[in-house]
């Protein structure tokens, strides 16, 4: 089975990160992610929110605890789970892979 | 103007008590509530470990309508770690514990927080030779930092 590749964005990317409040956890990889995608060269918009919240959102992206990105799994086309909220270059590298496969990343 | 305290040495048999115990630094600083310590718990009951963010660290909090009286981080250092139920970054050894008094005031406070987390300030809090080279180092994330004269060795 091919995947089809997205037509490259001609917008910010849409970047969601979750947490169970939405105040904390997720506030500290929201500063993470933008420093990872800052390094990557990719212009996008980061939010962080509790995943209730999240539920009624369209982002492109989701990252967050794989206990929360499990029950999320169908809101956003990129959903990535780690566990390490401050591992920049790990986080850096499951990025360029994830959108470079959407088509999102030359 | 950020209130920083610190607990170290603490001695806790599980996570419920770690984590009431680093809230309760919040509590002497005057930054937060008597309920603020359980409902950190709580918050932990309902939504899981999710916040042992890191390997070996927790960021503990609660809501603002829980206690939050301003704003105040702490950070507590456990004899020996605990496991929080966390899949991959269990045990715990480090916890920093924060307050606000809304959804807002704290977020500068954080975003410094992280910055000095992703430049090695876990590391540098787990090298403190004691209990006062652990809140200078905290202290040191935080330039509008003032308090910590509740903190102790327990």
């Amino acid at each position: 089975m091919t995947v089809p590749l997205d037509r490259p964005l001609d917008r910010p990317l849409d970047v969601l990160t979750v947490c169970g409040v939405g105040m904390g956890s997720s506030l500290m990889l929201k500063m993470t992610a933008e420093d990872a995608l800052r390094a990557l060269g990719v212009d996008a918009r980061v939010e962080c929110t509790d995943v209730s919240t999240a539920r009624g959102m369209r982002p492109d992206v989701v990252i967050g605890q794989e206990m929360h990105t499990s029950e999320l799994a169908d809101l956003a086309p990129v959903v990535i789970a780690i566990s390490d909220f401050l591992d920049k270059d790990g986080l850096q590298a499951t990025l360029r892979d994830r959108l470079t496969a959407r088509g999102w990343l030359a | 103007m950020t209130a920083v305290g610190y607990r170290d040495g603490v001695t806790a048999a599980d996570w419920r008590t770690a984590i009431r115990e680093s809230a309760a630094a919040l509590v002497d600083l005057g930054v937060a509530g008597e309920g603020y310590p359980d409902a950190c718990v709580a918050m932990v009951e309902r939504h899981g470990p999710y916040i042992v963010l890191a390997p070996g660290l927790a960021l503990v909090h609660a809501r603002p309508e829980d206690g939050g009286l301003a704003v105040g981080v702490t950070v507590t250092r456990l004899a020996s770690g605990v496991p929080f139920g966390h899949p991959d970054n269990d045990p715990v050894d480090l916890l920093l514990t924060f307050c606000t008094p809304d959804a807002e005031a704290h977020v500068g406070s954080l975003a410094t927080l992280a910055r000095a987390l992703s430049d090695g300030l876990a590391e540098r809090l787990r090298a403190a030779s004691d209990g006062t080279e652990l809140l200078t180092t905290l202290k040191e994330v935080f330039p509008d930092a003032q308090g910590g004269e509740s903190g102790g060795q327990r």
